[in-house]
């Protein structure tokens, strides 16, 4: 019988059980359970977590001590490091001054790129 | 009665009751699509359960960009890649080297020899649909059950369109193959 059957006649039939593949039925209602579930979890809004506090915590107590330590150090030592900061500056103005305007157009364009492309990229969960 | 933009924008402010609305509308679609892939029904009211969750807690971000039942098909989609870490690579690897052109359906037959309606060849060919491969069946039912184009199920599943004409074109062939065996049984019968 197969045989009689030609690739037309065969789609036909396999598009026909495809369209008729009955949709299962529900063993029982999730409404109840979802909502029971939700209104103990209230949609998310700007909140602040503990990880915020701490990370705040820390990032403070690193610039302390970072700006501690500078005003402690002695002041001939504080004089030889802005000596030798000016001397690099200048060197670095001699001989790469070219840098500072490509790393400004090189920023700017990454900017604008990423900026692009979140505006034209679709609406996609983060799961 | 509120339509569904409606419903979303009062769901998006914390309405319970017009999410609710939503969750008796989309419910059953998206425990079907659980159940074809995850083939358990427990398994797929537990995911249908954690879409919905999850759509709630995601809905401020709904934008209304894609329709509601397909943002949430991406969110069980995505649940069914955690559930079967496999899913997601046997689809990549469906390739996209066959680009065949997928006939549309077209008028029924008029030959009454050639009875397609048979109730046993569909039932059959159901059948072998249940049986094909979870990453197949996932494409079969956002096709022909949700009936979502090409493109979409492409933009769903994070796939060129090229991997899921090649998928669902294989997924004929399987059932194109169950139809000649399905034929073959019965001449071995009348034999």
């Amino acid at each position: 019988m197969d045989d009689l059957l030609t690739p037309k006649e065969q789609n036909l039939i396999i598009e026909d059980a495809l369209h008729s593949y009955p949709l299962a039925t529900m063993p029982k209602g999730i409404t109840g359970l979802v909502l029971a579930r939700i209104r103990t979890e209230p949609a998310p809004r700007f909140k602040l977590t503990r990880n915020d506090f701490l990370l705040a915590v820390a990032l403070s107590l690193v610039l302390g001590a970072i700006l501690f330590g500078f005003r402690s150090l002695p002041p001939h030592t504080l004089i030889q490091i802005r000596i030798q900061g000016i001397l690099l500056w200048q060197s670095f103005l001699v001989n790469y001054r070219w840098l500072v305007p490509l790393t400004s157009i090189m920023l700017g364009a990454s900017l604008a790129g990423f900026v692009l492309v979140q505006l034209l990229r679709p609406q996609r969960l983060e799961q | 009665m509120d339509n569904e933009q409606t419903l979303i924008q009062r769901a998006q402010k914390g309405d319970h009751t017009a999410f609710a609305a939503l969750l008796d509308e989309h419910q059953h679609y998206v425990y079907n699509l659980a159940l074809r892939v995850v083939k358990d029904e427990n398994e797929a009211l537990d995911l249908t359960q954690e879409t919905f969750v999850r759509a709630w807690t995601a809905l401020p971000n709904f934008r209304g960009q894609s329709q509601f039942r397909t943002w949430l098909y991406r969110i069980v989609t995505n649940l069914c890649y955690n559930r079967l870490p496999g899913l997601r690579r046997s689809l990549a690897d469906l390739g996209d080297d066959v680009l065949p052109e997928i006939p549309e359906p077209e008028n029924a037959p008029t030959n009454p020899a050639r009875e397609f309606e048979s109730n046993e060849i569909r039932a059959y060919l159901h059948h072998a649909i249940n049986a094909l491969d979870a990453n197949y069946k996932l494409l079969v039912s956002l096709r022909y059950q949700d009936e979502l184009s090409y493109d979409e199920i492409a933009s769903l599943l994070n796939l060129p369109l090229g991997t899921v004409k090649t998928g669902l074109f294989r997924a004929k062939e399987k059932l194109r193959t169950a139809l000649a065996n399905y034929h073959m049984e019965e001449q071995w019968t009348i034999s």
